[in-house]
């Protein structure tokens, strides 16, 4: 969050009333205004629905912007619901709750359908690496054992010969290889785009088709975005 | 990606309208609007402007490329070009249809500019269709989409990507199918010297 | 070799292909169809350990061809058996998303006991997790809700059914008569539109 830019401060107030500045409690974290909050979860929002894998969690970045929506709630509790400011605040909220639901929608629908890969491969992160939050950590082991439970009661109790690799052939896993639409947010030099190590410049801007792995890290650190 | 989600997106594009109320500056998480003076043209984001239309608050004022001159310009140049040409607005489709639909009366030409940003619309895609022809029969897995819109991109999205994952898919499976005749043929010959050697059983 | 007639697997194939073909939500869970394979399953794996130990004891190779036969038979029963399974638990856990925590009756006649389990637990985990998800601010995102991007605050819709009353966020509390139409909040009154209650006039 080191890179997050010091933007000038957009007001977030919807009278004359006092706004509220977004700020972490951590008192290292540089202040980041309402807008930028929005803009990083739109980026991994679409990110999300794009890419194959899992990304990393933004759930420090939902939680700021579920508090905001709440601030902005609470100021409008005094509009008369017909007002036009009040109108078009509620639309912009709608927006922004689609945003944060559908996120979080896409990243269950992943969870469940890699969950066994998925928490497979937390368990070897380190704790600054992990990419599901606490709350999807549970509920990914809740689905994984809720899934097997009822394997196991319908059918693998029956099946003589349970061989021990055969849980393991059952794991579903993303094809990073599949390809993926991106957009390079800056200029990225000599980035390979084929198994043959073809080199590619990336200029800011353009627009690209390459399957995920090859491209998996610029995204990653917000060089390029899917699209 | 569902199109409702591709409009949705387009739907931040600033556009201009004239509102007929004054107010205050509204300050939105996305960014600040207004003040509004009536009579005076301010830029809002697209789903707002569409919004205060159908509620007649303001008329809208379309965008400068919206105008029949220009578009038909575009047009000659989309069909000259080999390449994509670069489209004046990010969102042009979206645009165009949102503005359209909900204000043809603020829209001179309307019916006409309806008609040729079809036409532009249809050159690119039969342009994508080739070149996709292309691409797949020249076995790439890689390449530069410069200036095609999210919904053109959108419209080859299920089968381009898909058709690509496949044909890699088969390249794999056949990369390892080679190399599986050759391992069971070594296993075959190992599990000749020594009846326990094989793990069908085993346990 | 049991069911000579029959090729290995055809049961376990049939269940897909069943549960493909049903343009139900779910069809009922093929009991009987389930157990014919778990048989068949059991069958060939007692054949092929028989046959084993005479291979071992014999080594008669020409037995090897048959015992991997039998083996990929047994294998692909598993998977089709699982893969069955494991569509109808998808379906399932749409039904959640659709209906809610609890499961209309008449679907759920059609579901057997470990089934109605697995969706009571995901129910739950489902629950708690879009609690937890609103993080401090006691303020749950409702993720069955906002489906689709928001278009309009409000939507007109006509009532399919007499539902009774109906009490928005603000207090309001309106009447949902058969074939009376309302103007209302759509973020409100989205999942009635979905279960049917109410239809969106466009």
């Amino acid at each position: 969050m080191s890179d997050v830019e010091d933007v000038p401060e957009t007001q977030l107030e919807i009278d004359d009333t006092e706004g509220a500045e977004l700020e972490d409690e951590d008192d290292d974290m540089e202040q980041i205004t309402a807008q930028k909050v929005l803009e990083i979860l739109e980026t991994a929002w679409i990110n999300e629905m794009c890419a194959p894998e899992i990304l990393p969690s933004q759930a420090d970045m939902l939680e700021l912007m579920v508090s905001q929506v709440a601030h902005m709630e609470e100021q409008m509790r005094d509009l008369d619901k017909n007002d036009f400011r009040a109108v078009v605040h509620s639309m912009e909220l709608e927006r922004v709750r689609y945003i944060m639901a559908s996120y979080l929608r896409c990243r269950l629908q992943k969870i469940e359908t890699f969950t066994q890969h998925i928490l497979n491969q937390e368990a070897g992160r380190e704790p600054d690496d992990k990419r599901l939050s606490p709350e999807e950590t549970k509920f990914a082991q809740e689905f994984a054992s809720n899934l097997d439970e009822y394997f196991h009661k319908v059918a693998t109790q029956y099946m003589p010969n349970q061989q021990r690799g055969e849980a393991e052939q059952r794991i579903v896993t993303p094809n990073l290889m599949s390809h993926v639409f991106l957009k390079a947010n800056v200029a990225v030099p000599a980035v390979i785009v084929g198994v043959d190590d073809e080199e590619v410049d990336m200029a800011a801007g353009s627009q690209h088709i390459i399957p995920y792995q090859l491209v998996a890290d610029l995204i990653q650190n917000n060089q390029a975005q899917l699209i | 990606m569902d199109p409702s989600i591709i409009e949705f997106i387009g739907e931040k594009c600033m556009i201009s309208i004239i509102p007929n109320f004054s107010n205050e500056p509204l300050h939105l998480i996305y960014g600040s609007v207004g003040p509004f003076r009536a009579g005076f043209p301010v830029f809002v984001p697209l789903w707002m402007a569409t919004h205060l239309r159908k509620q007649q608050k303001c008329r809208i004022v379309p965008p400068e490329w919206m105008d029949m001159d220009i578009l038909e310009e575009i047009k000659e140049e989309e069909k000259r070009s080999k390449f994509f040409t670069k489209m004046p607005c990010e969102h042009y489709m979206v645009v165009a249809q949102l503005v359209m639909s909900t204000a043809p009366d603020d829209v001179p030409r309307c019916e006409e500019l309806r008609t040729v940003i079809k036409d532009i619309f249809d050159i690119r895609e039969s342009k994508l269709r080739t070149s996709i022809d292309a691409f797949i029969k020249g076995e790439g897995t890689y390449a530069k989409l410069d200036n095609l819109t999210l919904l053109e991109i959108h419209s080859v999205r299920p089968i381009l990507p898909y058709s690509l994952d496949h044909i890699a898919r088969y390249q794999r499976t056949a990369t390892a199918s080679q190399r599986d005749t050759s391992m069971l043929s070594a296993s075959m010959a190992a599990s000749s010297s020594g009846p326990n050697s094989n793990s069908l059983f085993s346990q | 070799m049991s069911g000579q007639t029959k090729m290995f697997g055809e049961k376990a194939f049939d269940l897909l292909k069943e549960l493909e073909r049903s343009s139900q939500t779910i069809p009922a869970f093929d009991d009987d169809g389930v157990r014919q394979v778990l048989e068949e399953i059991k069958a060939i794996f007692e054949e092929n350990v028989a046959q084993a130990s005479t291979y071992n004891a014999s080594g008669d190779r020409s037995l090897w061809p048959l015992l991997n036969f039998r083996h990929a038979a047994l294998q692909r029963n598993k998977r089709c058996l699982l893969a069955y399974l494991y569509e109808r638990c998808k379906r399932i856990k749409a039904l959640r998303w659709e209906f809610g925590p609890i499961i209309p009756g008449d679907i759920k006649q059609a579901l057997c006991e470990p089934e109605v389990t697995f969706f009571n637990n995901y129910s739950k985990s489902l629950a708690a997790y879009m609690c937890s998800a609103g993080y401090n601010q006691g303020l749950p995102i409702d993720l069955t809700n906002n489906l689709r991007p928001p278009k309009s605050l409000y939507i007109e819709v006509r009532c399919m059914e007499d539902y009774g009353k109906f009490e928005l966020d603000d207090g309001e509390v309106i009447h949902l008569k058969k074939n009376s139409q309302h103007y209302l909040p759509r973020a409100q009154v989205e999942s009635l539109v979905r279960q049917g209650i109410l239809h969106h006039i466009a």
